[in-house]
């Protein structure tokens, strides 16, 4: 913790030190605190869409609502031009371990989880931790390492996701009412299809068809699911995707037709049959296509007329060149350039005022609540570091109205170090992902691996259905890039054959090398299938004294495990993939380095992520969605924020992101993270009070 | 074979070319097009020493010099590859080629003739990273460069005759 600390604004911060001189800082107005419309921690999709949803529908109200919105975004800026961006894709390409954030440096101020760092903390017999696993910025506290990331920088975790863009199924929205399990959101599928439906066409902008979604729980028909009450846009209610669907890949066309006609049976509790008909499904992708009449997509930030469309880059994790898929500085270059922080010049028309500032680490919530009382928040606290040797600088804004946007585990621990919003007890409970299980074979005949995005379709079967009122519901997602997550290729593979390790003899070379490594990469796949983890209290992000980073502020404790109804469905998805790779005509169990046609799937004692059930052992990864630490909810007493992601404690605050989701489906979640920041966006815009921020001074010495 | 080629046949870089073209199953005009035959070249020099490298390429040389003569790989095969003293760099080598990276000596090498600074696991550069020969030989590209095109992942997949 820096104890130089220099503080520019009063408030309640009184009791840090305050030394060194005032420089480079925050310059507030008349020696009071900045104000804004609305203050936004986090500048990534979640607080992008909400500062974008709240300006426009403002501008409609009457008379018409101009807001001035500061975005407080703790990691470094990244790029918000092509070329700059570039440098990225460069940092990728040098990068050894070519990890989710490889791309994107963290700072010493703003330190970021890294798979790399995923180790198991070791536990006692009495099953509490008696080591946890603290080499990262998490510290593990077990049993499981929680196997996620994020990126902390300007643009979010959407710097470097998949794209995947698929809606909840409507009994994802009442999963305690329906099977028994988790709770009901307070809001359902049909309420929230509304803010779907923008999410895909005005903030991700999203490449599908409607007739290729095969998910079961919709009475199959997907046109059905997916119709609009918004018949302005759509006639008839019939939906269609701003963007035709990207085209699936060889891979998918070449196991559709293998598995055409297969039905997985999994036997469950008390010898009940469960069957799953097979059908290869083209996902819904926020990656550019060919855009349907009347939409535009949104090319690469600072450079629209790179990444209009998907050109096969094969790195969409983690990180698309060319910007073909969303991530959100799109939306926030678009708000900057909108509505630039400054007094409408002679004959503009006044409108909203949008001010982006990195490396500013919000510290603390400043609020009135009293426990079990509602209260206010008075303003939020921020460090500002350059970590060029100098103090980091604080300063306290103000606003109407404050919402966090951090990443639900950032939220959390923000939140708690605050003492802010947690009269329920939930905050930071029931942390979610998706555990996966990666199945891995190698084809009989070249199926094109190594092409095209990380995924281009699924098998929906099992997402919805009966079952889960014993087991938890999985999605499968079929990977285009060969063994690349589970063991490495095409790197392993070429150590594989050139061999030598012990003897110092390369066993392979030349054309015969060359040879077998197009006889044998194309012809790898890999399937995830994703679990859905269930809502327990006892999964939680805490906060521990002992752990702090080096501006001062908590690292997220975790407690991790997966529940017997997470468990069970373990042995499922390895049965289903046995099934699946039989009917493929892979069915033969082959371990590297021999290589021939065969089930690769191998999940060994040692790994960190290593699972047992049933006397075997599995490997679960995280999926990178981290959801679920201020569940919404309509009882104030279990729950954090109600259905606007409003704080039940501190009606002024917006708790927005994955946090808020009390349960989590099968689809990767952003899509819903930001059908629901729209869902807010609106609500604040209808409740913005009508007078306009106080406008600062100039700086003066900017 | 022309004069001129012959007269080249002792330059340390033709060398280091025609032994590369013997690892990597690639031939000279593919190698060329990495635009990496220098970088490598100089890496390996950097990586193992000059003394060393001009040692391995003196062999390397000859060996070629033989199975010229005899039309086939055995003294490649014999001399250099599977030689105590060079095996160990040539798989080095294959896999920068193939990989883009430098992955480390054994300690067994490095004891008998040191190691250097450079010596440990990294990539070489970006470039050599977008033009690892992995990329060809799976029918593929490197990922995140060198991008086929929209759509192409839906096309049957080829590959470069070798």
């Amino acid at each position: 913790m820096h104890e130089n600390l220099v503080t520019v604004s009063g408030g309640k911060s009184g009791s840090m030190k305050t030394t060194g001189t005032q420089t480079g800082g925050v310059q507030p107005s008349g020696g009071g605190k900045e104000h804004f419309d609305i203050v936004i921690v986090g500048g990534g999709i979640a607080g992008a869409t909400v500062a974008k949803t709240v300006i426009e529908q403002a501008a409609t109200r009457s008379p018409a609502r101009h807001p001035r919105i500061l975005i407080l975004e703790a990691g470094r800026a990244t790029a918000m031009s092509a070329d700059k961006y570039d440098t990225y894709v460069q940092s990728y390409q040098q990068a050894l371990a070519k990890v989710p954030n490889s791309p994107y440096p963290p700072t010493v101020s703003a330190p970021q989880p890294d798979v790399l760092d995923i180790s198991r903390p070791v536990m006692g017999e009495d099953g509490t931790t008696k080591i946890p696993a603290d080499n990262g910025y998490f510290v593990q506290m077990g049993p499981l390492p929680f196997g996620s990331d994020y990126a902390r920088a300007l643009g979010g975790t959407t710097l470097h996701w998949l794209g995947t863009c698929l809606r909840l199924l409507p009994n994802d929205f009442r999963m305690d009412t329906e099977y028994g399990r988790g709770v009901d959101w307070p809001i359902t599928y049909d309420e929230l299809k509304p803010y779907y439906e923008r999410a895909e066409w005005d903030i991700i902008g999203v490449s599908a068809d409607v007739g290729h979604q095969y998910y079961p729980g919709i009475g199959g028909d997907p046109a059905k699911y997916f119709k609009s009450k918004n018949t302005g846009k759509f006639p008839d209610g019939v939906y269609h995707f701003p963007m035709e669907e990207i085209p699936s890949s060889f891979l998918d066309e070449y196991l559709a037709k293998k598995s055409a006609g297969l039905v997985v049976t999994l036997k469950g509790d008390l010898g009940r049959e469960y069957t799953f008909p097979i059908k290869i499904s083209n996902t819904p992708v926020g990656r550019n296509s060919t855009p349907t009449p009347g939409y535009q997509p949104v090319g690469a930030v600072g450079n629209a007329d790179q990444g209009q469309r998907c050109e096969g880059n094969s790195s969409c994790i983690p990180i698309c060149p060319v910007q073909a898929k969303y991530n959100a500085l799109k939306t926030l270059y678009e708000l900057i350039v909108k509505y630039p922080d400054r007094e409408p010049r002679e004959g503009e028309k006044e409108k909203a005022r949008v001010a982006v500032r990195s490396q500013c680490m919000a510290s603390n919530v400043e609020h009135t609540q009293l426990p079990k009382k509602q209260g206010t928040v008075t303003g939020i606290t921020y460090l500002k570091y350059s970590d060029d040797g100098s103090p980091p600088v604080r300063a306290t804004v103000t606003a109407d109205v404050y919402v966090l946007a951090a990443n639900a585990i950032e939220n959390a621990t923000l939140l708690l170090a605050s003492k802010a919003a947690n009269s329920s007890g939930e905050v930071g409970r029931n942390l979610m992902d998706h555990p996966l299980l990666l199945t891995w074979g190698l084809l009989e005949d070249n199926a094109g691996a190594y092409r095209g995005p990380g995924s281009t379709s699924g098998i929906p079967a099992f997402r919805d259905g009966p079952h889960r009122s014993e087991r938890t519901a999985f999605r499968v997602e079929i990977g285009n890039w060969g063994w690349n997550f589970p063991e490495n290729a095409p790197y392993d593979t070429v150590h594989d054959l050139v061999g030598g390790a012990g003897t110092g003899t390369a066993q392979l070379y030349g054309r015969a090398l060359r040879k077998r490594l197009g006889e044998i990469l194309p012809n790898q796949f890999r399937i995830a299938w994703e679990l859905e983890q269930d809502p327990e209290p006892t999964n939680r992000v805490t906060i521990d004294e002992r752990y702090k980073d080096s501006l001062g502020m908590y690292r997220p404790v975790i407690h991790y495990d997966l529940s017997e109804y997470v468990r069970a469905s373990l042995p499922w998805a390895a049965e289903a993939s046995r099934q699946l790779f039989e009917r493929l005509g892979i069915g033969a169990e082959v371990r590297r380095p021999e290589y021939k046609p065969g089930d690769y799937t191998h999940w060994d004692a040692n790994d960190p992520s290593a699972v047992t059930y049933d006397g075997q052992t599995y490997w679960v990864r995280g999926a990178g969605h981290v959801v679920g630490t201020h569940r919404m909810g309509e009882d104030p007493e279990h729950s954090v924020v109600d259905g606007y992601q409003r704080s039940h404690d501190l009606p002024n605050l917006f708790i927005v992101g994955c946090g808020s989701m009390p349960t989590l489906g099968t689809s990767n979640p952003t899509l819903t993270m930001t059908a629901l920041a729209i869902r807010t966006g609106d609500h604040i815009a209808a409740q913005l009070p009508t007078h306009t921020a106080a406008q600062p001074k100039e700086k003066k010495d900017a | 074979m022309t004069t001129t080629e012959l007269s080249n046949r002792s330059d340390p870089i033709v060398v280091f070319t025609d032994l590369s073209v013997e690892l990597t199953g690639y031939d000279r005009v593919e190698l060329a097009g990495t635009g990496l035959i220098e970088q490598h070249y100089d890496t390996l020099l950097r990586l193992i020493g000059e003394r060393e490298a001009g040692h391995l390429l003196q062999a390397a040389a000859e060996a070629l010099d033989a199975d010229r003569k005899n039309h086939n790989g055995e003294a490649l095969r014999t001399r250099v590859i599977e030689s105590k003293l060079y095996g160990p760099v040539i798989i080095s080598l294959i896999k920068l080629w193939y990989l883009g990276s430098w992955y480390p000596l054994p300690g067994s090498y490095a004891d008998v003739n040191g190691s250097t600074a450079g010596d440990v696991e990294h990539v070489v550069s970006a470039q050599a990273y977008r033009e690892g020969l992995v990329w060809s030989a799976a029918g593929a590209h490197p990922m995140g460069a060198k991008a086929p095109g929209w759509g192409s992942w839906a096309e049957a997949p080829a590959l470069p005759s070798a």
